[in-house]
């Protein structure tokens, strides 16, 4: 799942203040499942920014924003985004760029993308994943240490870990304390022995 | 003295290094003058690289600079700001200037520091890169290509003490195989903690010599800094207790320090010092230890 969050309320209305007439499409996926874009924020969305002094002629929530496929979907799913000059999306990065592939206006994004991630009940839990092309993650366990370390250390810890904590965030547990620990319960520390080379960095 | 860091490694003498930092700015006069404080007392002076993430000179260009001024160095490296390109080229301007000394290490977070928004790189990590620089002295660079001409180096890398923290010590390992040939150490408060690491290191790397990091004490308020905010450093209550009753903290840190010593002298091929605000103490510290004249 592609964890959001909201921007700040102020720095949304900033973006559309000079804006004639506003549009807004939420996403029903991962954005709605994390109260970031699905129907009740899109309506109070709109109430909010109509509030504001932002004329909002509408608001919609994709399937996923996403997978809009065409023109001709987002026409039919929102029959006046063609009269507005701006739409503003709530849904994740790839989301708000996919709809700005259909539309010859100015898109905005209501959030932040912060990382790939999961949800279980209303627990977010991020940076499972850093979409590196070359998943290697048997070997850490099905803990990433690319996507969970800050330094993306392949060969174990930095010395900055405190307690089994991260140096970066006290809050968050050391990546390599997780990786020990889970290797040691799956009887698979022998996978700590081997040096892991560099990761290629292409973007795939 | 012995001509070079290399010499001292492969003599049997206690060896002492000490750290001295760039400047954060053009004007070197107070890293000259730091170094020149240990002059003749240390085998070696190790310059930081951007130390806590902080901006400073290059420590290649201050590593060349104390060579001219007659001081032998060794350069630290870290992985933090140095993608694989440049920490090849940086590799082959050190060798260039005439630097024969690294030590690599991973680097404090960007956020530790005082550029709080710069992109951390990480390119390679410090098992990575040491693993590079042993390619690099076999005449080929990390994608395999030739180079006209190969660097040679003494080089190091860095561990934390504490035994029990078994990651690292595997990583130590890994640091070791991939061609560390010798060890600095995070500050050492604990001798007895420091004798089971250097059981290990008899088990692990068995000829790579280890200098047991010193930081002398300079009041009670820092041995609590640092054992809240500094990791693998363990300053015991024993200790804390000395600092708050002494009369002259200052005094009572360089005494603890020259004991820790002492004590580690059998334990370990050296000591690298890296006293907070510089050298003002540390022919004094070293007198202590009966490491002066050595």
């Amino acid at each position: 799942m592609i964890i959001s969050s909201s921007k700040p309320f102020n720095e949304i209305l900033e973006m559309l203040m000079d804006k004639d007439a506003v549009y807004i499409v939420g996403c029903s996926v991962c954005a709605a499942k994390q109260h970031v874009g699905g129907e009740p924020e899109v309506a109070e969305m709109v109430s909010l920014l109509s509030d504001a002094g932002v004329n909002v002629i509408g608001g919609v929530v994709a399937k996923a924003a996403c997978s809009v496929r065409s023109c001709e979907y987002l026409r039919e799913l929102a029959p006046n985004i063609e009269d507005v000059t701006a739409v503003l999306v709530m849904a994740c990065g790839s989301g708000t760029s996919n709809i700005a592939r259909f539309v010859d206006v100015d898109v905005y994004p209501a959030n932040n993308t912060d990382s790939l991630g999961a949800m279980t009940g209303d627990k977010v839990i991020h940076h499972l994943c850093a979409m590196c092309g070359q998943c290697s993650i048997a070997d850490f366990g099905g803990i990433c240490p690319t996507a969970q370390c800050p330094k993306e250390l392949l060969n174990g810890p930095c010395g900055g870990s405190m307690d089994g904590k991260c140096e970066v965030d006290p809050e968050k547990d050391c990546a390599w304390e997780l990786i020990y620990e889970r290797l040691e319960r799956i009887g698979r520390l022998d996978l700590l022995e081997e040096v892991r080379d560099a990761k290629d960095r292409l973007v795939k | 003295m012995l001509s070079t860091f290399n010499d001292a490694l492969n003599s049997e003498r206690f060896i002492v290094t000490a750290e001295v930092a760039p400047p954060k700015g053009t004007d070197l006069s107070a890293t000259l003058g730091d170094a020149e404080l240990i002059r003749g007392l240390v085998d070696a002076i190790n310059i930081t690289d951007n130390q806590r993430a902080v901006m400073r000179m290059s420590p290649i260009a201050v590593g060349k600079i104390l060579m001219d001024a007659g001081h032998e160095v060794i350069v630290q490296l870290t992985c933090r700001d140095r993608n694989r390109l440049v920490l090849q080229s940086d590799i082959l301007a050190a060798s260039a200037l005439g630097i024969e000394n690294l030590c690599v290490m991973t680097g404090d977070y960007t956020t530790k520091g005082d550029h709080v928004g710069a992109k951390a790189v990480y390119d390679l990590d410090s098992v990575q890169l040491l693993s590079l620089i042993s390619k690099m002295m076999g005449g080929s660079d990390m994608a395999g290509n030739e180079l006209a001409g190969a660097p040679s180096f003494t080089v190091g890398a860095v561990s934390n003490t504490d035994v029990t923290k078994r990651m690292q010590m595997l990583k130590l390992k890994k640091k070791i195989n991939a061609g560390a040939r010798f060890i600095q150490t995070q500050a050492v408060y604990d001798v007895g903690s420091f004798k089971d690491f250097s059981d290990l290191m008899d088990q692990i790397g068995p000829n790579v010599p280890v200098l047991a990091g010193i930081i002398p004490l300079r009041s009670a308020a820092m041995a609590h800094f640092m054992n809240n905010n500094i990791p693998g450093i363990r300053v015991g209550d024993e200790f804390i207790m000395r600092m708050e009753n002494a009369k002259d903290p200052i005094q009572e840190g360089l005494e603890i320090a020259a004991e820790s010593i002492r004590e580690l002298r059998d334990m370990c091929r050296g000591i690298h010092l890296m006293p907070i605000g510089g050298h003002d103490n540390t022919q004094r510290l070293l007198e202590m230890a009966g490491l002066y004249n050595r």
